[in-house]
């Protein structure tokens, strides 16, 4: 019932069916007992280390890994609550994993891990965020004509200035099919509602592209098929500019959005037990380092000593961090959420049948 | 004389103990109703502040949910007619400040139905509606209780009017947090209070107690035979049971104090009656011994007439006795015998009849002159009937000096307002008016010509004392005595209350 007012996400379906049907990648022995299912919409990428190295520590827990998009996940979570095939569930779109936890699909746990998390890098213990990343702009120093932007007036300046070069060369995700560009469009209006306006108005006069998933951006960012990536994940991003000199990261002066990527166990979760064992060890000195030194997140209590690192927020200008709680709810409200699309939508001018 | 315990044994030391034991506490009573009286008042506060902190946390967080609801309703609109809603992030941020409460809301129109929000949701409140009037209300949502705040308006532009509902609901967790640290603060200073009275109670109970232990020991530490009042200082609680103790020790030394008395009188008594028979036996022994010389029929003469005389003796002696004991019966009961209604003339004519023989032999008529048919008094026959005894033996006694003509002595009881007056008259040679006052001390006798104890007349105003009646002593006309004893009548009403 509930979920009935998302029927209007059934327009979408079509990519859910492929979402669901990605690979299953193992983890660990295949003769362990114990299988923890995650569910996770975090790039393998950045996770795989980690994974590896929680096997390497409990070598009777095999994990299997599904890779998920943000809303699929979302989706899939409701779906499933009756019986739950997963039993972590890992997400970047912070506002659909309160709206679970509010609507009760999650259960609680308490470790002295989770205790000393501060509070507001979790929720009633249900859901806890193990990583604080910042938003960024992905640049092409190649294509991209003129000075670098370094905050988003800067960049408005540039598309006017330029406006055949950047006609079509800026990419951002569809907020429709992306939850986690979905939160972040509703946290940019929220913060600078003039210059988002402004902002979705250039996007849409010089054609943007939008794309489901992070890695499709900054593929074509490097490529040079795109000058700019606008609003994408601080650890994809800087992981991607650190082996390619094409490629330069930005944190907008103005402001810089900083997410938290959260995890919460569901309710009648099949392996609660090891699922617990698995937010501990995220949460664990060991993977919080690991997450800095070796560049695949950024961590909740970075080591502040490395001058110049990379996965330590260095951010120019104030901070928004996307505060995990109620307010998270106001976004996705049904009326908002529809009003917000549809603007969108008229602001880029395309429709659903594109 | 005494009322004792009847088999007055000494306890064992086991026994004692056990008794000690079985006995009810008087401290522990004090501490078990102080214990009952506060934790009947600290369970009542802390009721209370169950009560009270609910309330508390719910009018606290109640305004929380009433401000996000009116932001909420604030923001609701028309647009093309349509009722719509853009939900402020400050209202929600509001909401946030109970940081682990789920949040539910609806917003639907009467018209439009379901604008957005939680469409399960029952949004009808449990009070009639009425526009505009927020209502607060408990409700269970998705297996949590919730608080819900509810209110509903009317939309109106120039072309359309709509009703707006709105619900917004918050679960409890903040609310029941906030409630028990209040109730916890307060229970903890209840229950330091209440364990602090019951410590003043038991430190009170042994202050309040120890006068009682000082007096107990000051008792416990007297010399045998010490019934000097106790003098310690006590605080004024204890000052009565002090002086009880004080007037008891009073009354046991008064008792103790009649009592040899009555030894000094029994000794007195008997000693004179034992000389004389003494002497009268000396004299029987003497009169063969003595004079071996006279006759036997003169000495067997005189001998008989000695041993007559020691059976006289004996016979005065043995009155004696009687008396002394009569005299220690009538003081028994007068001091434990309440007085009672009695009629006045039996004991009277009971003793009038057993003197008449008595005296008729001694020469004295003994007359009773009545005509009253009942005569009601507070007293106790038996006393009044050896006063009577006394009384009319004293007349006859000393109305028989005059043996040769017929003397007689009168019993009379006349009727006065408020008294009736017992008369006893006699026609012997009177009391010299110096010593009228003083016939009635103990061993006082008038004339020591006469036999007599000196106790009769002693006993007779013991008795009349302890009626509260009064005696008197007049002359006869034309010689003669007259002892007037008057007792208060007998007042039904008294002796009904």
């Amino acid at each position: 019932m509930r979920q009935a007012f998302w029927g209007f996400m059934l327009i979408v379906s079509m990519f859910v069916g492929k979402a669901w049907a990605t690979e299953t990648v193992w983890f660990g022995n295949s003769a362990a007992t114990r299988v923890l299912y995650i569910n996770s919409a975090l790039d393998l990428a950045s996770f795989e280390p980690i994974l590896h190295e929680f096997v390497a520590q409990y070598p009777y827990i095999k994990v299997a890994y599904h890779d998920v998009n943000t809303l699929d996940l979302y989706h899939l979570t409701i779906k499933e609550h009756k019986k739950p095939k997963a039993s972590l569930v890992i997400s970047s779109a912070m506002d659909l994993h309160l709206k679970l936890v509010n609507d009760g699909y999650a259960q609680s746990y308490q470790s002295s891990f989770t205790d000393r998390l501060p509070d507001s890098f979790k929720w009633r213990n249900q859901l806890f965020a193990f990583s604080l990343e910042p938003i960024v702009m992905l640049v092409n120093k190649n294509a991209f004509p003129g000075e670098m932007p370094e905050d988003r007036q800067s960049l408005l300046q540039t598309i006017r200035q330029n406006e055949k070069v950047m006609t079509k060369r800026i990419g951002t995700y569809d907020i429709r099919q992306s939850g986690v560009g979905y939160l972040l469009a509703s946290q940019d209006a929220r913060q600078a509602d003039v210059t988002w306006g402004r902002l979705l108005e250039a996007f849409g006069s010089h054609d943007v592209q939008t794309y489901c998933c992070t890695h499709d951006i900054i593929d074509d960012v490097a490529s040079g098929k795109l000058v700019l990536g606008y609003n994408l994940l601080g650890s994809y991003a800087s992981q991607r500019a650190q082996d390619d000199d094409r490629l330069k990261m930005i944190l907008p002066k103005d402001y810089t959005l900083m997410l938290m990527r959260a995890a919460l166990i569901p309710k009648g979760a099949p392996n609660a037990e090891d699922a617990g064992l698995f937010l501990d060890f995220l949460l664990s000195d060991n993977s919080q380092k690991m997450m800095q030194n070796q560049g695949l997140l950024f961590p909740i209590w970075p080591d502040l000593n490395n001058q110049n690192d990379p996965f330590v927020v260095n951010a120019p200008g104030p901070t928004g961090v996307i505060e995990l709680d109620q307010q998270l709810l106001v976004g996705r409200d049904y009326a908002k959420q529809k009003r917000f699309i549809r603007n969108w939508e008229m602001a880029l001018e395309i429709s659903d049948e594109d | 004389m005494w009322q004792k315990s009847l088999n007055h044994q000494n306890l064992s030391e086991e026994e004692e103990q056990s008794a000690l034991r079985k006995a009810p506490s008087l401290r522990f009573r004090f501490i078990l109703t102080g214990f009952l009286v506060i934790g009947v008042i600290a369970s009542l506060a802390i009721n209370l502040i169950f009560d009270y902190s609910q309330k508390l946390a719910d009018l606290s967080y109640d305004r929380l949910l009433r401000s996000a609801l009116l932001q909420m309703d604030e923001n609701v609109g028309l647009m093309r007619n349509e009722v719509s809603i853009d939900i402020p992030w400050s209202a929600f941020a509001t909401l946030a400040q109970a940081d682990e409460d789920r949040v539910f809301y609806k917003v639907e129109s009467l018209e439009q139905g379901f604008i957005t929000g939680y469409q399960d949701l029952n949004s009808e409140p449990p009070q009639p509606p009425v526009l505009d009037q927020m209502q607060f209300y408990n409700q269970e949502y998705s297996g949590e209780m919730v608080r819900f705040a509810w209110i509903q308006r009317h939309l109106t532009d120039p072309e359309t009017a709509k009703t707006v509902r709105i619900v917004l609901g918050q679960t409890r967790l903040s609310r029941e947090e906030m409630a028990s640290s209040i109730t916890q603060k307060a229970v903890e200073v209840v229950v330091f209070i209440a364990l602090v009275a019951i410590t003043l109670i038991i430190i009170g109970s042994h202050l309040v107690l120890r006068p009682l232990h000082r007096i107990e020991r000051a008792l416990e530490e007297r010399a045998m035979g010490d019934l000097t009042p106790i003098e310690i200082n006590t605080p004024k609680e204890t000052h009565h049971l002090k002086v009880a103790i004080n007037h008891f020790m009073a009354r046991l030394q008064t008792n103790l104090e009649q009592l040899e008395n009555y030894t000094a009188d029994a000794a007195h008594q008997l000693r004179t009656p034992l000389a004389s028979l003494k002497a009268l036996a000396e004299n029987a022994r003497d009169i063969t011994s003595a004079d071996p010389h006279s006759t036997d029929l003169d000495s067997s003469e005189r001998q008989y007439q000695a041993l007559d005389n020691i059976v006289k003796q004996c016979d005065a002696l043995s009155q004696t006795v009687t008396l002394l004991l009569n005299q220690a019966v009538v003081s028994h009961r007068l001091q434990t015998h309440r007085l009672e209604p009695i009629d006045l003339l039996p004991p009277i004519t009971a003793s009038c009849r057993e003197q008449a023989v008595t005296a008729l032999h001694k020469g004295v008529r003994l007359s009773f002159d009545c005509d009253l048919k009942e005569t009601m008094i507070l007293g106790d026959a038996f006393s009044i009937q050896q006063m009577m005894q006394n009384l009319i033996e004293n007349a006859v006694r000393y109305s028989a000096l005059d043996a040769q003509n017929d003397t007689e002595v009168i019993v009379q009881v006349s009727e006065f307002e408020r008294f009736y007056r017992i008369k006893v008259i006699d026609y012997g040679d009177g009391i010299p008016d110096l010593e009228k006052e003083r016939v009635f001390e103990r061993f006082y006798r008038g004339r020591y010509d006469i036999a007599g104890s000196g106790v009769g007349l002693a006993m007779v105003k013991d008795i009349v004392d302890h009626h509260s009646a009064r005696i008197e002593i007049v002359d006869t006309e034309p010689k003669g005595t007259t002892f007037q004893v008057d007792f208060a009548k007998f007042q039904y009403h008294e002796g009904v209350l």
